[in-house]
């Protein structure tokens, strides 16, 4: 027997969210922007009586994380910046994101999944598999459930968070139904109807299938699904190599991964911090000051999870999109910010063209060692002392208690982004 | 043309309980008393060990979202929007 694996995804999830908040916005063309209101709100408060109007709030170099569906409706697409957004819609009231908001809701939606499935796969902060075959049973059952999620959803939630629901006996059925009826569709896939069901979807449809995928399998003729499955294995083995090659054979025919991995609890595989400045860095000062703090955001995050990295990556995108980045081997595992920003540091400025302005700069930990690591040389136990200190500091008050001096004027404000929460 | 505006200013807030639940249902801000019909959302997040929860509310004409700091029972209003 098949399996049964529901994918769930959220409708305009964040403009959602913010309408499931305030009433008044429901119906209206709105947008979600991408820099969070974490850092307005903590300066109003140091201001006393100050007050800031959103239409007034400079959203330069910001992306629509979501549009409400009448902003939708009327062109208004996600990651269009909100400068193209408000050419579209002229007084597009744009809402700085909220990503604490969102996080309740995410964490609220997965409760759910977990009291009731085998097995939940988050995909991202609106998106996740789950296995049903057990609680479900048949096709009937599965149905049945997907409406009790959503009425369960709707009582956690709200009624304007709606979501929909695609079932299928793999991940790429079961995310090709969900996406196949929008908003706040249920949209079962027989194991059955799965060729029939792929052919009547556009390549680009396909999680997967990526523009630079789909360009490629259009320069070879391949256009639609039916084409796709066509085209013997060796020859798109040879052109995409065996992983993409086999990938694309088999999802020509519906068939896929049907392995939920239960992905609660699990390690990171990588710990990083990126941010997108308003304007482009050019000096070496400024890459000091932004890396040491991204770092130290990195390094905290790896020591409340008890984590030692023994590899650092670094990346630049410049202002005119191309990029630079790399990696470092550190000598010992390690989970201090100072010592991922010198071995990141080090890597990056060789290669580093700051001619071109820096838009955007990153900086991950990874390949984590379980144990606590000897002796670091290059550091005293005052200094061990010291972070053990700011460490519990932050605990007490909060991330963004301390900064070191030459990283005070390096203000990062939180984003809101599909993937992942900056404060978590 | 609405008013929407980040703020961050003290109020006096009357609550109701209802099981382990509360609801806030007069707001007291400036010299004015807002009556709130409804409680949309309810959200917490931690400022390190101080849990913080935030109430998105609502009345006919208005929404607000207050801000309850656990830790001295502070209400500040942080969010209005009024059509």
């Amino acid at each position: 027997m098949s399996r049964l694996i529901l994918h769930i995804d959220f409708n305009s999830f964040f403009a959602s969210v913010e309408a499931q908040a305030n009433p008044f916005l429901r119906g209206k063309a709105f947008a979600v922007a991408g820099k969070g209101k974490g850092r307005i709100d903590r300066e109003a408060g140091a201001i006393q009586g100050r007050r800031t109007s959103i239409a007034d709030l400079s959203h330069s170099r910001s992306v629509v994380t979501t549009a409400s569906r009448e902003a939708k409706n009327l062109g208004v697409k996600t990651a269009m910046t909100t400068w193209e957004a408000q050419r579209i819609i002229p007084n597009l009231p744009i809402i700085p994101g909220d990503p604490r908001k969102y996080a309740e809701v995410t964490h609220r939606f997965l409760k759910i999944l977990h009291e009731h499935c085998d097995a939940v796969e988050q995909f991202s902060v609106d998106e996740a598999f789950a296995d049903i075959t057990t609680v479900a049973g048949d096709k009937f059952g599965a149905i049945l459930f997907a409406q009790i999620l959503r009425s369960n959803i709707i009582k956690s939630i709200g009624e304007t968070c709606t979501a929909s629901i695609g079932i299928g006996p793999n991940k790429v059925l079961a995310k090709l139904a969900s996406e196949s009826v929008k908003p706040n569709g249920i949209t079962f896939v027989d194991i059955g109807d799965a060729e029939i069901f792929v052919a009547s979807r556009s390549l680009s449809d396909i999680c997967g299938i990526g523009r630079r995928t789909e360009k490629r399998l259009k320069s070879l003729g391949i256009f639609t699904i039916l084409q796709l499955r066509s085209a013997p294995i060796d020859r798109l083995i040879a052109e995409f190599g065996p992983h993409t090659g086999q990938f694309l054979w088999d999802v020509s025919r519906g068939i896929g991964d049907d392995t939920v991995t239960d992905s609660e609890g699990d390690d990171p595989k990588s710990v990083g911090h990126s941010y997108t400045f308003p304007h482009g860095l050019e000096t070496e000062n400024e890459i000091h000051n932004n890396l040491l703090a991204l770092a130290d955001m990195v390094a905290q995050r790896l020591r409340n999870q008890n984590l030692f990295a023994t590899h650092v990556n670094v990346f630049a995108r410049y202002e005119d999109g191309g990029g630079s980045g790399t990696s470092a081997t550190l000598p010992e595992a390690t989970n201090d910010g100072l010592t991922l920003f010198e071995y990141g540091l080090r890597s990056l400025l060789p290669i580093l063209d700051l001619d071109r302005g820096i838009r955007l700069l990153g900086i991950s930990a990874t390949h984590f060692a379980h144990h606590i690591p000897s002796l670091i040389p290059e550091h005293s136990d005052r200094y061990r002392r010291c972070i053990t200190a700011l460490d519990a500091v932050a605990k007490r008050f909060g991330t963004g208690a301390w900064h070191r001096a030459s990283t005070l004027n390096t203000i990062f404000l939180e984003r809101v982004s599909g993937w992942h929460y900056d404060h978590e | 043309m609405p008013v929407h505006e980040l703020l961050n200013e003290s109020i006096d807030v009357q609550v109701e309980f209802s099981g382990k639940r509360v609801h806030p249902t007069h707001v007291h801000w400036g010299k004015r008393e807002y009556v709130m019909k409804k409680v949309n959302l309810v959200h917490a997040t931690n400022e390190g060990e101080k849990r913080i929860y935030y109430f998105s509310v609502s009345d006919d004409s208005c929404f607000m979202k207050l801000r309850l700091d656990t830790g001295s029972l502070e209400w500040r209003i942080v969010e209005f929007y009024s059509e």
